[in-house]
């Protein structure tokens, strides 16, 4: 039954549910509005060409992340091996190192004279050793690119599904006499499917929102058909167009997902029926094997890109000192503070709301508010300002005031509310998730010991929320650091971040000088993966 | 104005748009009575604790506290308000405090009544003084449901709401707090309202059982009667302590069964003779004698510690629970045949 109860959780669910619809409601809109002579040239030209790439990318993407994320989550949760306490924490520290990032640093590697070749020199002396040096660039490096920064997000789900595993199914399996072989995919992988599908839309929606790394290997997607459509030939419903297409790619993956998971529940709960999976020792062979692939993993996915940009850092100094650090990294966190304070404040109060309320309508609302995490960064920049300039166009200005677009457009306030629009689900989901764990039976008993709903919320919800607000600013953090499209299309004139200025430098040609914005956005994104890994690989219940 | 401390009138039990339980009238007549509430899981018996604790409203009736209404259609005391206490069946814990502040939690809300019950008295009954530092995901079901118990005891409400207190208690560890649960409420004139599946619990704590099936409160009376006077077949049916046999009435104080031959006793309600009726037999009804020329069949023995309970074939292929106590010099194997001592008297004989 849907009854409407306006209060302050109803106000600023609507408010946020608004804020998401104006993106998907703008983009549709100007679908049908006309553009300029330049859609009617890319329809019989590029724009299949964008389709296929896009779609190319993505299939690459998800092929090569199912591999490294099931293959690594498998042999750290199932085996004992050196160095596996390491790398299960060691693996997600990829997720510092943005695809744009990664994208710089294969190309820097492979380069005709670059890391590799000097390697070489140094090794052998000199010689022709550039045509024998494989390029990773177009598709093949950009797929690369993307597949070891985004792999982490399956090796997460798909570790956390296998770890939570009855052991009883896999005793199950020896029971029967399977092999190993035979219960990794007919028992444990089918009972990790859920959690490996929503790793692999979790990769696919990022990988068709990428635009630093595809921008970069000049490859055209659908997303820099976008960010062309609107920064070269300075058509926004052009842009839009392009986003509808895109959208509905997103719109078809977002309802895959959802349909593939509906409400099977793949593993037993921790409490009751649950027995701790003992894992198998691995010698030999077997050992150097599981050691070798998880080193290899580490090593590309992280040491690699960080290592080029800590050697570039190095031989060219002066790039150093040509970027304000301080400045970037105030930026950076200004950006990180404000966010993150806006963000949970709203997300405290849908959770609450929905907790208390028990209402049907507020909790689609938050389902709908919560949708923005899968519209690319570069739809929601340009649909915004799309939005802004027609609100200003037909309403403020018909009602005589002055123009609202510079409020909005290139400032501080523009970029919070879109990352607000894109990262709300980052903060309501992870709040939620902390909720889960508070029957509501506590509440209950908190009223009946006298407690008002007030100091219910801050006495007895707050307090056990902490770790869960603690990882949620930690996972916006990292997001906001890494953060590209949207930055550099909303961002105030002359301000910048760590992200900006490396992907400035590099689309200058000056890859060198990316490498010190980039080896710091790597630093922190790093410290902040490190300090959170305990929650984001759910160690506590192990 | 009523004199009884706590009155339920007419009231429909209702949680998300559902009528769980319907015109439920009860009253608890003086301060410090413990009553339970019986019956089936699912059935509703945690709504109306809810309900009466102000967790859920009600529309139609009202509920009356020390003569002042606290739910009706147009009156809703909020649970702060209410004094009382509910200790829920499932971990209502705070999980950020120990097992000791989680406790010690009741002891500070604000109460006009003088403090009844010291905390360590309780910690110390409930068993709870081991797991003091620790927190609530580091105990177990049982041992969680005690802490959720001692803290309700603690606030010294004017109503204690006791949702299955001990169903996840061992039982050997069971009868031992039933014992000191009934001593301590005495103690303290905390009036308790209990709900319960086991029979035997509400029987031993309640001084009144209601018993509520179908969406209805069906019986409220003291445990007695609730046994031994069952009001209709289905509150027998739950009970499950006894068989219903077909009967024909033979006179004022006697009546005639197939396989058993005449039955006399006490009717409760009338019947005019000839009546044919259900009558209820209860394992205690027959007795064991290996003279008797009434012989039935063994189809099953179930050993309960102080007694057996044979369950007997008749002709017409009736099953009969019969009550042996276990020191009896000899047991009964499956097949054999065992007497049933004639005539056979009932003290109180219902029908339906």
């Amino acid at each position: 039954m849907f009854s409407i109860k306006f209060n302050i959780w109803f106000l600023s669910s609507i408010l946020i549910s608004l804020l998401v619809i104006i993106p998907i409601l703008t983009v549709s809109v100007s679908f049908f509005e006309e553009t300029s002579r330049y859609f009617e040239i890319l329809k019989d030209t590029f724009l299949f060409e964008y389709i296929f790439n896009s779609l190319s990318l993505l299939i690459g993407v998800l092929i090569l992340t199912f591999v490294l994320g099931v293959g690594s989550a498998y042999i750290v949760s199932f085996f004992k091996f050196p160095g596996v306490n390491f790398f299960k924490w060691a693996l997600i520290l990829s997720f510092a190192i943005p695809p744009y990032i990664y994208a710089y640093s294969l190309f820097a590697f492979f380069d005709n004279y670059g890391t590799a070749f000097t390697i070489l020199k140094n090794l052998f002396g000199d010689g022709e050793y550039n045509q024998h040096i494989p390029k990773f660039d177009g598709m093949f490096g950009l797929i690369l690119s993307i597949s070891f920064s985004l792999f982490a997000y399956v090796y997460i789900l798909a570790r956390s599904s296998f770890l939570y595993q009855s052991q009883n199914l896999i005793e199950l399996g020896k029971n029967l006499g399977f092999s190993k072989f035979k219960s990794f995919y007919s028992i444990i992988l089918p009972a990790a499917r859920p959690a490996i599908v929503a790793g692999l839309s979790l990769v696919a929606m990022e990988t068709l929102a990428e635009f630093g790394a595809v921008d970069f290997f000049s490859v055209n997607t659908l997303t820099t058909g976008i960010y062309n459509a609107w920064i070269t030939f300075d058509d926004l419903a052009f842009a839009n167009r392009i986003s509808f297409f895109l959208l509905l790619f997103i719109f078809i993956l977002f309802i895959t997902e959802n349909l593939s998971r509906k409400k099977a529940k793949y593993h037993l709960d921790s409490r009751g029926g649950f027995k701790q999976k003992e894992k198998i020792n691995l010698s030999g062979y077997q050992s150097l094997f599981a050691f070798l692939f998880c080193f290899i993993l580490f090593f590309l996915s992280f040491l690699f890109p960080l290592g080029q940009m800590l050697y570039w850092t190095i031989k060219f100094p002066e790039n150093f000192f040509d970027i304000n650090v301080i400045n970037l990294l105030l930026n950076t966190l200004y950006l990180v503070g404000l966010s993150s304070l806006v963000l949970i404040v709203f997300a405290l109060i849908s959770n609450y709301g929905n907790r208390v309320s028990k209402n049907k309508t507020l909790n689609f609302l938050s389902t709908l508010s919560i949708s923005g995490y899968a519209i690319p960064g570069v739809i929601l920049a340009v649909a915004f300002i799309t939005f802004i300039a027609w609100f200003d166009n037909t309403v403020i200005k018909s009602l005589g005031f002055f123009s609202i677009k510079k409020v909005f457009i290139g400032s501080i306030l523009g970029l919070v509310i879109v990352y607000f629009i894109r990262f709300y689900s980052l903060a309501f989901n992870g709040i939620k998730s902390g909720y889960e764990k508070i029957n509501l039976s506590v509440d209950e008993s908190a009223y009946l010991l006298g407690y008002s709903k007030r100091k219910t919320f801050l006495n007895i919800h707050i307090p056990y929320l902490r770790n869960s607000l603690l990882f949620v600013v930690i996972l916006i953090s990292l997001e906001i650091i890494r953060e590209l499209p949207i930055t550099l299309v909303l961002r105030p004139f002359n301000f910048e971040t760590f992200a900006t200025t490396a992907y400035i430098s590099a689309s200058e040609d000056m890859l060198e000088a990316a490498a010190v914005p980039s080896l710091f956005l790597i630093l922190i994104a790093a410290f902040f993966i490190t300090i959170s890994s305990k929650y984001i690989l759910k160690e506590n219940n192990e | 104005m009523s004199k009884n401390f706590l009155e339920v009138k007419n009231v429909d039990f209702i949680v998300g748009g559902q009528t769980k339980v319907k015109n439920v009238s009860f009253s608890i007549q003086n301060e410090g009575d413990v009553i339970c509430l019986l019956g089936p899981s699912g059935i509703g018996k945690t709504t109306i604790l809810r309900t009466i604790a102000g967790l859920e409203k009600v529309n139609n009736g009202s509920i009356i506290i020390n003569n002042k209404i606290v739910s009706s259609n147009k009156v809703h005391v909020e649970p702060e308000d209410r004094n009382i206490s509910l200790a829920f069946q499932e971990n209502s814990l705070f999980p950020h405090y120990n097992v000791e502040k989680n406790i010690l939690i009741g002891t500070e809300k604000k109460s006009k009544k003088k403090k009844k019950i010291n905390p360590k008295e309780i910690i110390s009954f409930l068993n709870l003084k081991k797991i003091l530092n620790k927190y609530p995901h580091e105990i177990s079901a049982g041992e969680a449901q005690r802490a959720s118990l001692a803290r309700s005891l603690v606030s010294n409400p004017d109503l204690l709401l006791l949702d299955e207190p001990l169903s996840n208690v061992d039982q050997s560890f069971k009868e031992e707090i039933q014992v000191e649960l009934k001593q301590l409420l005495s103690k303290s004139k905390i009036t308790t309202i209990i709900v319960t599946h086991d029979s035997y619990e509400a029987f031993y704590l309640g001084s009144k059982c209601g018993i509520i099936l179908n969406k209805q409160l069906k019986q409220f009376d003291d445990p007695y009667n609730v046994y031994h006077f069952p009001n209709s077949i289905e509150v027998v049916n739950f009970l499950n302590r006894g068989i219903l046999i077909p009967a024909k009435v033979t006179s004022e104080n006697s009546l005639e069964n197939k396989d058993l031959g005449t039955i006399q006793g006490n009717f409760v309600k009338h019947y005019p003779n000839g009546a044919d009726v259900k009558l209820l037999l209860q394992p205690e009804d027959l007795e064991h004698d290996d003279k008797s020329n009434l012989k039935l069949e063994v189809v099953d023995r179930k050993f309960r510690g102080t007694n057996f309970i044979y369950t007997l074939k008749t002709e017409s292929n009736l099953q009969i629970p019969v009550f042996v106590h276990s020191h009896h010099i000899h047991q009964h194997e499956i097949d054999e045949k065992f007497g049933i001592k004639r005539p056979i008297h009932i003290d109180h004989i219902v029908c339906f």
